[in-house]
């Protein structure tokens, strides 16, 4: 049985190695990605917590079965995030039901994050409380809320999230731009009853 | 309750899931790289045909079709070798955007590398007369593309005596100013030329060349020449 302390050490990378030599190793990838991955896939498809767990069963197998595909240029944070987001995206399709509104569960480095964005504070001339900036976020249009939850949920940067959606670098920063203006433009307008 | 990655991991152990091997992936990488390198190859050759055409074209016969310059312009245009240009340039960007980075360009950036790549390739292609020669291949081997071609190849254009436009083969070289030639109806014409005539090349006037004049037509089988260009810009075709 392989001892779990041996992991912690270890960088993604040499886990990947290892994995690819002894499928116990890919436990310790598992059980570092579970709850980042967990968290990820239920704020970008509104999933309950069954359906986010299946759906991470399924990316689980996926990653394992495409180890040698594993791009050593990127993270591997970046690589396993793109299998979440393509899957997801993929369960969509299946069942053409797209979420209409995401939830925040007490997502507090969200709300911390947004809520003393500067741009933002200095776009609205004002300070948002975590209630505003959820009923704000579920206004904004689709494309811009992933950005929105890789950027300050998953505190991902520009370059991280330009490899998981496989988009430009400059079209990511249009995205984050456009949709904190979205959003500073919706909560001036008072569209939303706060 | 077993947790979910022992649950991952007993389905891999029990379904033998093995990771697919890195060769597979490499296979798919290098088939998308050699799609790309084909489309940029296809648009070169495409680009390299439109340029040869446009470089051979008559531009200035408009007055002898009654037609004005924006329509001989018009009509004169290689479409259909435009069209095989985007057409490759739009699967040179398809099959890059599906490399493995190639998401890290913007759609602007790639179309401008492929664009160059084609312009690039196409220009050596050119300089290796390559554009001449698939065109000339086309015309021998497929009737219809005379039709949609541009004019400057088109038999009916220069099947236009009255209008001062003669093409045809040449079947024998009478004397210094003067030549028998074989329209595309299978017509012989007396062909005369006076010393100040432009002729496009020193050797073009020989037997079995396929010639284009500009002149006029003083009697019946008896053609004028101003002026004797190539049929095909060619500078020494065999046959």
């Amino acid at each position: 049985m392989l001892d779990k302390t041996n992991c912690e050490e270890k960088s993604d990378e040499e886990l990947v190695a290892l994995a690819l030599k002894d499928q116990d190793f890919f436990a310790c990838l598992m059980e570092r990605y579970e709850p980042k991955l967990t968290r990820y896939i239920r704020r970008i498809s509104a999933a309950t917590q069954e359906d986010a767990e299946d759906l991470l069963q399924e990316i689980f197998v996926k990653v394992y079965r495409n180890l040698n595909d594993f791009d050593q240029s990127l993270k591997f944070s970046s690589w396993i995030y793109r299998i979440a987001h393509n899957q997801v995206v993929s369960q969509w399709r299946k069942t053409k039901t797209r979420p209409q509104v995401l939830k925040f569960e007490a997502d507090d480095d969200f709300l911390k994050y947004i809520s003393t964005d500067e741009d933002l504070a200095a776009d609205t001339e004002r300070r948002f409380t975590g209630e505003e900036v959820r009923e704000t976020i579920n206004n904004l249009d689709e494309k811009y809320k992933e950005v929105l939850i890789l950027k300050y949920l998953e505190g991902k940067d520009y370059r991280e999230i330009s490899d998981i959606l496989r988009r430009p670098l400059g079209t990511v920063a249009t995205l984050i731009n456009r949709a904190k203006k979205q959003f500073a433009k919706i909560a001036k307008e008072g569209d939303i009853k706060f | 309750m077993q947790k979910l990655c022992d649950k991952v991991l007993c389905k891999i152990k029990g379904e033998k899931i093995e990771p697919r091997p890195r060769w597979q992936f490499l296979l798919k990488d290098y088939f998308i790289w050699l799609a790309f390198a084909i489309s940029v190859l296809v648009g070169g050759l495409a680009f390299c045909v439109a340029l040869s055409i446009t470089v051979d074209n008559d531009w200035d016969i408009y007055k002898y079709l009654n037609v004005n310059p924006t329509q001989h312009i018009l009509l004169s245009i290689p479409y259909l070798w435009i069209i095989l240009l985007l057409l490759f340039l739009g699967l040179a960007f398809y099959n890059y955007k599906h490399t493995k980075g190639g998401y890290r360009h913007g759609t602007f950036v790639i179309l401008g590398f492929s664009v160059v790549g084609s312009v690039i390739v196409g220009s050596i292609f050119h300089s290796m007369e390559m554009g001449r020669e698939i065109d000339r291949i086309f015309v021998k081997n497929v009737p219809l593309y005379q039709k949609i071609h541009c004019c400057c190849h088109r038999k009916d254009i220069w099947s236009q005596p009255e209008k001062g436009l003669l093409g045809g083969r040449i079947l024998s070289v009478r004397m210094e100013d003067g030549f028998d030639l074989e329209d595309f109806q299978g017509l012989v014409w007396q062909v005369e030329k006076d010393s100040q005539a432009f002729v496009g090349s020193p050797v073009l006037v020989q037997e079995g060349r396929e010639v284009k004049l500009i002149g006029e037509k003083r009697a019946e089988k008896l053609f004028w020449a101003w002026e004797i260009r190539p049929w095909m810009g060619w500078e020494d075709e065999d046959d």
